[in-house]
């Protein structure tokens, strides 16, 4: 990495350590980004606020959801023109109802990102304007990236084609 | 030409009636029916209606020997498919309609409202979200309207018939006339199968 990249990563990693204390909880390295931040699901909000304002990470590229059995992981990759690189935001959730705060108010473009992780590995996010299927049909009733999801023979998978 | 233990006894023959005379005509009793009027007759014994149901008969054979032919001869002669590219299958149906394999040479022209078109070429992979686009498609095609099922994905899944989002056939959905197999079947297949729905018009009776 670049020295002016490490330098970055350690200014970005102090600003946050004091304005965060406890909801912060570091940052690894990741190749091809400036890094990984690992944060507390309940200052969500503030982060994405100021990870977008302060630090000028203005577009959400990528939302990702993770199911590692015990916990699932929720991965936003926002990129920066002003510092032309990228900066992953993780954090790991509960696997019983995992939950965190929607990122749409911060970041629009997070709308249908989210929408298809919900479907896709069930991760909620709390206050979406419209948490609903993207890719799969209305009233579908499996999440298939899941772990606990099986291949069904297509005779088993009941799937209502709802004529509009 | 053996010999058989009966024998045939000729009757006598009945005696020849004396000629009319010459110059006189022989008498005509009744005027003779034409052969509907007679059937007519016959039939209304057992059937009330039988005239008009009689003559309802007569005009279908009359349109079925007469004018079916010239419909199934101009429709299949100007197939108008539908312009819409599902999956991979569709660079290929595009390569068919191109300069190279030419299908317009057939009278087949790829139209871009369902409401000009009469035959439905569902090539690609149909997820269970576009499922019921397909049928909405197919409902606004008017009649009469056949459907090709292009590509393994069309005719049953294909590589993704275990996949969670894909109809595992889409004869599902719509009734298919001709399946056309390979992944992706090449322009010739394509053609192929359009040959086969136009040989099926032909003979189409109904
Ligand atoms: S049959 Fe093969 S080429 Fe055609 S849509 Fe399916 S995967 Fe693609």
């Amino acid at each position: 990495m670049e020295a002016s990249a490490r330098l970055f990563q350690r200014d970005l990693m102090g600003k946050l350590s004091k304005r965060f204390p406890t909801g912060f909880l570091g940052l690894d390295p990741f190749p091809g980004t400036f890094g990984r931040i690992r944060f507390d699901p309940a200052i969500a909000l503030e982060l994405f606020r100021e990870i977008r304002d302060v630090h000028a990470f203005e577009h959400l590229a990528m939302v990702a959801g993770i199911d590692w059995v015990e916990r699932r992981e929720v991965l936003y990759t926002v990129w920066s023109d002003v510092h032309r690189g990228y900066l992953l935001l993780s954090a790991m959730l509960p696997a019983e109802r995992p939950h965190i705060e929607t990122a749409t108010t911060v970041w629009p473009s997070a709308n249908w990102h989210e929408r298809e992780t919900w479907e896709l590995v069930d991760i909620t996010f709390d206050h979406h304007p419209d948490l609903r299927n993207l890719l799969l049909p209305t009233g579908y009733q499996f999440h298939p990236l899941l772990r606990s999801f099986k291949l069904h023979e297509p005779e088993e998978l009941e799937v209502k084609v709802r004529h509009v | 030409m053996t010999g058989t233990s009966t024998t045939v006894v000729p009757k006598p023959r009945p005696p020849i009636e004396a000629a009319a005379p010459a110059g006189e005509l022989p008498m005509v009793t009744q005027p003779a029916l034409p052969f509907f009027e007679i059937e007519t007759l016959r039939a209304e014994q057992f059937i009330p209606n039988a005239k008009e149901a009689l003559g309802s008969m007569i005009a279908e054979q009359a349109q079925d020997k007469l004018i079916r032919p010239v419909f199934n001869w101009a429709g299949r002669n100007s197939l108008f498919p539908l312009h819409w590219g599902l999956a991979c299958c569709a660079i290929e149906f595009a390569a068919a309609f191109g300069a190279r394999w030419d299908a317009e040479r057939f009278g087949v022209v790829p139209r871009s409202s369902p409401r000009q078109c009469d035959l439905l070429i569902v090539n690609g992979t149909v997820t269970w979200k576009v499922a019921h686009k397909l049928i909405t498609l197919y409902e606004q095609m008017p009649e009469p309207k056949w459907v090709i099922a292009m590509g393994n994905c069309a005719t049953g899944g294909g590589p993704f018939r275990t996949a969670y989002s894909v109809v595992p056939g889409v004869d599902k959905l719509v009734p298919v006339d001709v399946y056309i197999a390979g992944c992706p079947p090449r322009p010739e297949a394509l053609l192929d199968g359009i040959l086969l729905l136009e040989r099926l018009i032909q003979e189409r009776r109904e």
